[in-house]
């Protein structure tokens, strides 16, 4: 699993937006260190104490570095330059509290360095389409099911709340244990799809109780992923009581 | 005339310059209240009134700057650590493990510094940044050297360049750091960063100078 070291002028803010991304991390969640504040109470960063936490957290899988704004790009850039790790250590352009979310949630899923940048720093495409901006959300994904080795399900959404974030999250947990692509859709409105490996494009769809869902699938798991999240939304992602 | 740098010299820069921005720091904040978040006044004094506890028994000039820089890295807070701790870094990386510098050295380790300060903050001229005085500052003291003329007076050539770089960031928007998220509002003020790099070469001046 890779390290996550998350830089912010402010110890509060950090531990803060740590926290929010580990409630909905499940039970294994990566490690993540913050490196805040300039010592003393002071709101400011440190490139020493970055460089500490890099090392601290950095497993052959790598480190990702979520940072705030100004002198925390410069301070974790610095501190590449001290840190002794020999494995790879990544700067995060994603959004702070959106990328740390959506990072340390498919983190926890065993996603490797490369996509749990992607996915973080796509962190800010979900929100715009949520709000109706001009992005049409993150990865859009193709038509599947003519590939060999497809499978596709159907479900509908029976929890009072929808697929919010915590059912997100869970996905995108779940989806950790397979090796398949899959995609979920609505039925009703194709156009609305995301990754279930994507946590905030699952929440930027936005799907509310009584929408049907279209579960699709490609790769060596892709019958039993899509069964599992097919009985996942079946049984309300747990929220039936 | 001075021939040679020793590092007693650039201790004295160093104890000058924390006097500088201790003296300045309200200024410094003031300048900083304007377009950015008012703390690199305090954030300077306190960065360099560590780095004064790290002085005593240096000898060599490349380990001196390596406890002064880190010193800056992780006491400034703001973005002027990692810049001006940058700065140090690369200026004793660039003088090596001696005790004194002649002035082509003292030059080219001011340049490296320079260097660092463009690699870390990628800015350049003109962007309304501590570069905007130390640039001016070190072309105006290569070319007095170039001239012939000795340390005391190309390091009064470049406190008058970097003072007039200084304010010539009065007039500029800005491009990088906190004060560019003010657009067009950043005008019509000086820059924090241009006003404390001033006083770098104040002291570098004071503690070459005749009366060091």
């Amino acid at each position: 699993m890779i390290g996550i070291v998350v830089v912010s002028h402010s110890p509060a803010l950090a531990e803060a937006a740590v926290a929010l991304a580990l409630q909905m991390a499940g039970a294994s969640p990566p490690r993540v260190v913050v490196a805040a504040g300039a010592g003393d109470g002071v709101i400011g960063t440190d490139a020493a104490r970055v460089a500490a936490a890099i090392d601290e957290v950095a497993t052959e899988e790598g480190v990702l570095v979520f940072m705030d704004l100004g002198s925390a790009v410069l301070s974790a850039e610095m501190a590449l330059e001290f840190a002794e790790t020999q494995h790879e250590v990544r700067l995060s352009a994603a959004p702070f509290v959106e990328g740390i979310v959506a990072g340390v949630v498919l983190a926890a899923a065993g996603a490797a360095l490369d996509e749990v940048d992607r996915e973080a720093s796509g962190a800010m495409a979900a929100k715009t389409a949520q709000l109706g901006g001009a992005s049409g959300g993150p990865e859009p994904v193709d038509e599947q099911g003519a590939d060999a080795g497809a499978a596709v399900a159907e479900a509908v959404i029976v929890n009072d709340v929808g697929l919010h974030a915590r059912p997100a999250s869970l996905i995108v947990a779940r989806m950790g244990d397979f090796d398949a692509e899959v995609t979920v859709t609505d039925a009703d409105d194709p156009r609305r799809t995301a990754s279930a490996r994507s946590m905030l494009a699952l929440m930027g769809l936005a799907l509310a109780k009584g929408t049907r869902l279209r579960i699709s699938g490609t790769g060596a798991d892709a019958a039993a992923a899509v069964e599992a999240l097919r009985a996942l939304t079946a049984e309300g992602y747990g929220e039936l009581g | 005339m001075s021939v040679a740098v020793s590092t007693d010299q650039l201790v004295d820069w160093l104890r000058r310059y924390r006097a500088l921005v201790v003296q300045n720091q309200e200024l410094l904040t003031e300048l900083d209240s304007a377009i950015g978040d008012a703390d690199h006044g305090s954030n300077m004094a306190r960065g360099m009134n560590a780095v004064a506890e790290k002085l005593d028994g240096a000898t060599q000039i490349d380990a001196l700057f390596k406890s002064v820089g880190m010193t800056l890295v992780s006491s400034v807070g703001g973005a002027s650590g990692p810049l001006y701790g940058t700065f140090f870094l690369r200026f004793g990386a660039s003088a090596g493990a001696v005790g004194e510098l002649d002035a082509g050295e003292l030059s080219a380790a001011l340049r490296a510094g320079l260097g660092g300060v463009v690699a870390r903050g990628k800015a350049e001229a003109g962007d309304k940044t501590m570069l905007d005085a130390m640039i001016p500052a070190l072309d105006s003291f290569d070319a007095a050297l170039a001239a012939g003329r000795d340390l005391d007076a190309a390091s009064a050539e470049a406190v008058a360049a970097a003072a007039a770089g200084r304010d010539a960031t009065a007039p500029l928007v800005a491009r990088k750091g906190r004060a560019s998220y003010l657009g067009e509002r950043s005008a019509g003020h000086i820059d924090p960063g241009a006003a404390s790099t001033a006083l770098l070469f104040e002291a570098l001046a004071a503690a070459l100078g005749p009366a060091a």
